[in-house]
């Protein structure tokens, strides 16, 4: 039984993606990345000299500001600054500068569903365009359990208040995970295939949070594919121009 | 905090030399004329009341939302309408998140006063019961790029979001006519702000002891300048508002030739609001028609699906 998406969308279909990079002049690196209707902007400023307090002096240092479209910061903008900014933490090379603090401003610009996962794309889209040192990308998605267990991805607003219960999660985006011949696999289960970040709301089953996961893991392909199509685009018409 | 002094941008004494002799030669940096604008688009986002300017490498959003609040009590019939202005990190290096600084609250107050003394927005047209329910207009100003000349750029964009924003419609009603009922948008058409007219500001930098005039100056350009005037006017030939802080002493005969100038450039700047404004009420007007097609469509398959 197909569940009927308000928007004609297949419950695995994700919203048009549209990316793109150096919009602003002042930040150091700035992307600005929509899925269908949210829109979320991101800006990076290079590592600045000295880390934060109760911060390790031996590593490089993220600070993560959130900016709500409209309103004073709260406790939920505080906790997408902490999850950013861990996930983040994970996917940067934290060696090669330390001791310096390197911003990032996320500033919503529209928020209809699904705007977690948005801004860390966008925030990684930012740092590439910022080049910021990055082991790999990071890819992050919204899968929501609606009433009847089936797991529909990207939800809009309006899909999100009606489900029970949804996650957000967030996956590597190595150059490895594309060809699945030449994974290396360790103990059954390969490194490229691990979940970075996972944010639940609600209640859901041990199994369903696993079916979240797995039709999560296939969409990051599609996003994957969008992102490196997205770099080389510009890439070349970077050297085309020069 | 030593070490976010370090991360400071200032200006070299280079620069700084190389500005303001190229002045002396009536010449700017990036190539325009003493008077020139940069280019200024003005963009609008999905919902009504967002706007996004770009004043050449500025760009300011703009954010207007409403609500249902009491009225104050020496004004109960009219509504009212606050200013908030984010000097977002993202726009320049030395702006801290949290409170806003002097500049943020500067540039609130211009734009403020412009709107409300020469009462631009229409407050009593806000009131739903009098003494009990008003409208309460929020505008958020969010400064994304800090390009130079941010209190234009913002001043544009709060016109632009003002002019396409759509408040709910509401009725009175229910026993006593005491109940708001507000209407939602599927069933009765949000309505407009009135806006009797469009006060656009001008701000002016002055050079070498106030003999030299520049409009529209740069981030460079405002770090090297000795004093700056805001002028708001609107395109009846009204001063909105003046704005002068401190700093460098000018000659009056210079504070005139000011007026004179953003007096006359204000008709041109108003009309490329209105058309943006008009062109985008255009698409959202054709846009619905579309929207109208695709209810039908599903509310026709939707009981064939279920049986």
């Amino acid at each position: 039984m197909e569940i009927d998406r308000e928007d004609g969308r297949t419950p695995n279909q994700l919203r048009p993606l549209a990316c793109s990079r150096n919009i602003l002049h002042r930040p150091h690196g700035s992307a600005s990345w929509s899925q269908g209707d949210t829109k979320v902007l991101a800006a990076v400023y290079g590592p600045k000299a000295g880390a934060k307090k109760n911060e390790n002096a031996e590593k490089a240092c993220f600070e993560v500001i959130w900016k709500p479209k409209t309103g004073q910061i709260g406790k939920v903008e505080k906790e997408y600054e902490m999850i950013m900014k861990r996930t983040i933490q994970s996917i940067c090379v934290l060696t090669v500068n330390p001791n310096t603090t390197t911003s990032v401003i996320i500033q919503v610009v529209h928020d209809d569903g699904s705007l977690l996962p948005c801004a860390i794309n966008a925030a990684c889209a930012a740092l590439v365009d910022a080049g910021i040192p990055m082991k790999h990308l990071a890819v992050a998605i919204c899968c929501c359990l609606a009433d009847s267990g089936y797991v529909v991805l990207d939800p809009n607003k309006l899909e999100e208040k009606k489900m029970t219960a949804f996650a957000y999660l967030v996956f590597p985006n190595t150059t490895l995970s594309v060809l699945s011949e030449g994974s290396s696999v360790a103990k059954g289960e390969s490194v490229e295939h691990g979940i970075i970040t996972s944010v639940t709301h609600g209640l859901m089953s041990v199994d369903d949070y696993f079916l979240c996961v797995e039709n999560g893991r296939a969409a990051t392909a599609s996003l994957s594919a969008f992102f490196r199509k997205n770099f080389q685009q510009s890439q070349r018409d970077s050297s085309k121009a020069g | 905090m030593e070490g976010r002094l370090n991360n400071m941008w200032r200006l070299t004494v280079n620069e700084s030399k190389f500005v303001e002799s190229a002045l002396q030669s009536e010449l700017r940096v990036d190539g325009r004329g003493l008077y020139d604008y940069r280019k200024l688009t003005i963009k609008f986002g999905k919902e009504s009341g967002s706007s996004e300017v770009q004043l050449g490498q500025t760009h300011v959003m703009a954010f207007v939302t409403a609500q249902l609040v009491q009225p104050y009590k020496d004004r109960p019939n009219e509504g009212s309408f606050s200013i908030f202005t984010v000097f977002s990190p993202m726009a320049d290096p030395s702006f801290e998140p949290g409170h806003p600084g002097e500049s943020a609250v500067e540039l609130g107050r211009i734009i403020d006063r412009a709107l409300r003394e020469s009462r631009a927005v229409d407050t009593e047209s806000l009131c739903v019961l009098a003494g009990k329910l008003v409208w309460s207009v929020r505008i958020d100003l969010h400064i994304l790029d800090n390009g130079g000349n941010l209190v234009d750029a913002a001043n544009i964009a709060a016109l632009a979001a003002l002019l396409t924003f759509r408040r709910p419609d509401c009725t009175v009603g229910g026993e006593n006519s005491q109940e708001v009922i507000i209407h939602p948008p599927e069933e009765r058409e949000p309505l407009p702000l009135i806006i009797h007219h469009l006060p656009v500001a001008f701000t002016f930098g002055f050079f070498n002891k106030g003999s030299i005039l520049v409009m529209d100056p740069t981030y460079v350009e405002e770090a090297v300048m000795c004093g700056r005037m805001t002028v708001t006017v609107n395109a009846n030939g009204d001063i909105c508002a003046i704005q002068k802080p401190g700093e460098e002493g000018v000659n009056q005969s210079v504070i005139l030739h000011c007026l004179r100038l953003a007096s006359s450039r204000a008709a041109a700047t108003t009309k490329i609001i209105r058309e943006a404004v008009e062109a985008y009420n255009r698409e959202r007007s054709s846009q619905k028609v579309k929207r109208h097609h695709t209810l039908a469509k599903s509310e026709v398959l939707g009981p064939v699906v279920v049986v």
